[in-house]
């Protein structure tokens, strides 16, 4: 079996209430579901909140999984990245920027934890590179930090309705780009 | 059905980025899951989207969170009350949980000789599902309510049964798309419609699991049970 394929086969034995397959899902994800969560948040005590929301949302949905069409990092990683997403827009004062670089890390991706193919990274950035106006950038910001049309709009001073254009308009693009 | 404003650019493929990115409002965002629930060409575009996305997580460095972190999700998930369709797998495995509730039910005198109408509730959380499964022995017949969730339209939904100590799931039937689903029960099969046998719905290929045991995910579950 791949790795996919094993954790694919582990998200199915939790289904089933398998508790020594959720710790071994644990061991082979969390250090990466806790870099997306950290990446997020920024902050270490709110992404250990969340790591924790994630994999008890694991547990919930397990039975879910097979009808949704991702990968299982993706569903993983998409988990983990909703629900820090939704903390940190909860937060009364959003912190700053973000700076990647105070998370340290402790090691490089596993095997299992690369949802993708390292080609499809490569596509994913340079197709984000290509957008006109900093419209990648922004892309990135929506995802990694949550920023949402509000948080775009007062920080670039358009008008809402402005930014949600030009990201529709950008998001059109980056498909089309990926789809060449 | 269309989006929530046609004057922007991008139509429904622009949407489905705006959802997997959390960008709609929660109107919108109601309007939005409304539609994926019925159309799976919709969640594939969104699952797309979230592929798409998630490849920018690849490159953010792994960090082992501290072993609090699992401590307190084992604590949260195995230290209480398990979720019911955790309770019922003893009934799978044959335990003695099981043989005790059906023990339970004799001394107790529940288990009327009378062989009594059984129901059983069935719910589940992650599927929005409330079904009444009913057990008529005098007609032989088993019958399933629907009283919340939708029908899926390209599959089908597959009712099991799991009697006490049982090794897998017996198939009972498919649920009707529409209306009170109503299955004569073969002679075989009356011996499994006990007190304290686990009723089960899954999502199947349409005409049902090719494998003769559930393939899909479990939609919901219940325990027959007698009705006061």
């Amino acid at each position: 079996m791949t790795p996919q394929q094993e954790i694919e086969a582990l998200i199915a034995q939790v289904a089933l209430g398998d508790r020594s397959a959720f710790r071994d899902l644990y061991q082979r994800t969390s250090a990466k579901l806790f870099g997306v969560c950290l990446r997020v948040l920024n902050d270490r005590a709110e992404a250990e909140e969340a790591l924790q929301e994630v994999f008890l949302r694991v547990w919930d949905k397990a039975g879910m999984y097979q009808v949704n069409g991702l990968s299982p990092m993706t569903w993983l990683i998409t988990i983990a990245r909703n629900l820090s997403v939704d903390r940190r827009r909860a937060r009364r004062d959003p912190a700053g920027g973000l700076d990647a670089a105070e998370v340290v890390a402790d090691s490089a991706p596993g095997p299992e934890a690369q949802a993708v193919a390292r080609s499809d990274v490569v596509a994913l950035n340079a197709c984000l590179d290509g957008l006109p106006d900093g419209k990648g950038d922004m892309l990135r910001r929506v995802y990694l930090d949550g920023a949402s049309y509000a948080t775009l709009a007062s920080e670039t001073g358009a008008r809402l309705n402005t930014i949600r254009t030009w990201l529709r308009r950008g998001l059109a693009a980056l498909k089309e780009c990926l789809e060449q | 059905m269309t989006g929530p404003d046609e004057t922007l650019p991008g139509g429904p493929e622009a949407e489905a980025a705006e959802y997997a990115l959390g960008l709609l409002t929660p109107a919108e965002r109601a309007r939005f899951e409304a539609r994926l629930a019925t159309d799976p060409a919709l969640r594939a575009v969104v699952a797309d989207w979230q592929t798409r996305f998630a490849t920018l997580a690849d490159d953010l460095p792994e960090v082992a969170p501290p072993p609090r972190v699992q401590q307190a999700i084992e604590a949260q998930l195995f230290g209480q009350r398990r979720p019911l369709w955790r309770q019922l797998l003893p009934y799978l495995a044959g335990g003695v949980v099981a043989a005790g509730i059906a023990w339970g039910v004799m001394i107790t005198g529940v288990l009327e000789p009378a062989d009594p109408h059984l129901y059983a509730d069935l719910d589940a959380r992650d599927s929005g599902y409330v079904l009444l499964a009913h057990w008529a022995p005098d007609s032989g017949t088993f019958m399933l309510r629907r009283d919340e969730g939708g029908f899926p339209q390209d599959s089908s939904i597959e009712i099991w049964v799991i009697p006490p100590g049982a090794a897998a799931p017996i198939s009972v039937g498919l649920m009707q798309a529409a209306g009170l689903t109503q299955i004569p029960v073969p002679d075989a099969l009356v011996p499994a419609m006990t007190p304290g046998t686990t009723v089960a719905l899954s999502l199947e290929p349409q005409g049902g699991s090719p494998t003769g045991a559930p393939t899909g995910p479990i939609l919901a579950t219940g325990l027959l049970g007698v009705r006061s």
